[in-house]
């Protein structure tokens, strides 16, 4: 009975020590971003990029109500809010596709344009357009009641033609 | 090397000391801050979009993004994990003598426990203020000490980033010194040596990234960060009409403590919260990820 009970808590010590030994962080979908932004001589964003600095005179003035507060500017890239009763209603970002080139295939399905540049909405909230085929300039709604219509009408107050000047 | 960010934000605590403290000021900020963890669902709840294929575009990117370090955002991580110094041990502890909702602080938590002299908290105080100005730079990408930029944005301030402002003012301001912090802080600042500073603990962990030839040029940047937040805070604290008084109640919320351990309680959720690598890291999160979704 008793050398019974001790290959019962033999087993039991055994299954305890795998499972120990296979515990750690579960894989992620994120896993291989991971590890391909890790590898040596990788970066996010190239030397060659603009600075996001460039693009702040582009962005569309406040106005009929509506606020402009600059967010983030970084290399390639810069945002600001759009707020409307101190609320935020959209986001408006310029970013240079030369850090992330993939971001320019989905214009090759633009459903129309503003100002000759390729126009497509993407996901639920955003609408963007590429401008001298580099610069990319999103607005993403983050209130309902600012609509795919009003993102269109804000995208072409940006100074689209300064902006393709900058290629 | 840092934490993938994605492990980072999945690993935030639901449920600690931190999150009770923070949760406990929701009356100076009310509806700011929300535990927001996991970071399929910071994304979600950033961009509002629920398509996987965007999903996991915006996560990539923001992985590459973090793992630049030229962009700042792991120097920032940095500093808002250093400047916190919290005991795991001490707060696992008090958890686990927890009556009902309420942590009991005496006996042996108590002993633990050694408040801070006020020249040492009023540091304390100063350090992470100007730990919030560098980290807001190197998130935001503004030159390092731009004061003046830092000032206007905290007008804008919501959400987490508010909330750690809030803690800031409440907990390491308002408990340990008093209503009158910001007159004691000033004067303790204005009469310390480099070499003081220096033999700072707080100072000595995050001194590489503070702005300034040598320690008498960061003491100089100290106190000029404070100066220029100071209106801000004073507004802030007259705006919510907060007193050291209304904390005190909140935090016995979840905290069983008398009403003379003032010090002890300061020094107590000193050791035991994180709340500026807690929420610096929602803040990060969401930062990286409105970036993401832009760039994709």
């Amino acid at each position: 009975m008793n050398n019974w009970r001790k290959k019962i808590v033999a087993v039991l010590l055994g299954v305890v020590l795998l499972t120990a030994s296979c515990v750690k962080e579960p894989p992620s979908r994120f896993d291989q971003a991971q590890q391909d932004s890790s590898s040596r001589g990788t970066s996010a964003v190239v030397k060659e990029s603009e600075t996001g600095g460039s693009f702040n005179r582009y962005f569309p003035s406040a106005g009929s109500g509506y606020e402009r507060v600059y967010t983030q500017e970084k290399k390639g890239f810069a945002q600001a809010k759009l707020k409307k009763d101190g609320k935020s209603v959209a986001t408006m970002a310029i970013s240079d596709t030369a850090n992330n080139p993939t971001a320019r295939s989905k214009f090759q399905n633009s459903q129309g344009n503003i100002g000759g540049y390729p126009l497509i909405n993407q996901g639920s909230k955003s609408t963007a357009i590429l401008v001298a085929d580099r610069f990319q300039v999103k607005i993403s709604s983050s209130d309902t009641t600012f609509t795919e219509s009003d993102r269109k009408q804000w995208l072409s107050k940006f100074d689209l033609r300064g902006l393709s000047k900058l290629n | 090397m840092s934490k993938p960010i994605f492990e980072l934000v999945d690993n935030l605590p639901k449920k600690n000391i931190t999150t009770m403290m923070l949760n406990s000021l929701d009356f100076a900020v009310p509806g700011q801050w929300q535990n927001l963890v996991g970071f399929e669902n910071t994304i979600r709840h950033v961009t509002g979009e629920s398509d996987q294929e965007m999903i996991q575009q915006i996560g990539d990117r923001a992985v590459w993004l973090f793992n630049d370090k030229s962009q700042g955002y792991q120097k920032a991580l940095w500093l808002y994990q250093t400047v916190d110094n919290a005991d795991n041990a001490l707060g696992t502890a008090a958890l686990a003598n927890k009556v009902g909702d309420k942590i009991p602080l005496l006996g042996g938590i108590l002993s633990k426990v050694t408040p801070n002299p006020d020249k040492a908290q009023t540091l304390d105080l100063c350090i992470k203020l100007v730990v919030e100005l560098v980290a807001f730079c190197q998130i935001n990408g503004i030159p390092g000490d731009s004061i003046n930029d830092f000032v206007g944005a905290l007008g804008d301030y919501g959400g987490e980033s508010l909330m750690r402002m809030a803690a800031l003012i409440a907990i390491d301001g308002l408990i340990p010194l008093g209503p009158d912090f910001i007159q004691k802080a000033q004067s303790s600042l204005g009469n310390m040596s480099p070499k003081e500073l220096e033999s700072n603990a707080t100072f000595k962990g995050v001194k590489d990234l503070i702005p300034g030839k040598n320690s008498r040029g960061q003491l100089e940047f100290i106190g000029t960060s404070f100066e220029s937040v100071k209106s801000w805070m004073i507004n802030f604290i007259n705006e919510r009409n907060l007193t050291q008084g209304k904390v005190f109640e909140r935090v016995k919320g979840f905290v069983d403590v008398s009403e003379d351990k003032l010090d002890y309680v300061a020094a107590f959720l000193d050791m035991t919260t994180n709340y500026y690598e807690h929420t610096g890291t929602q803040t990060l999160a969401v930062r990286l990820i409105e970036r993401a979704y832009a760039e994709i």
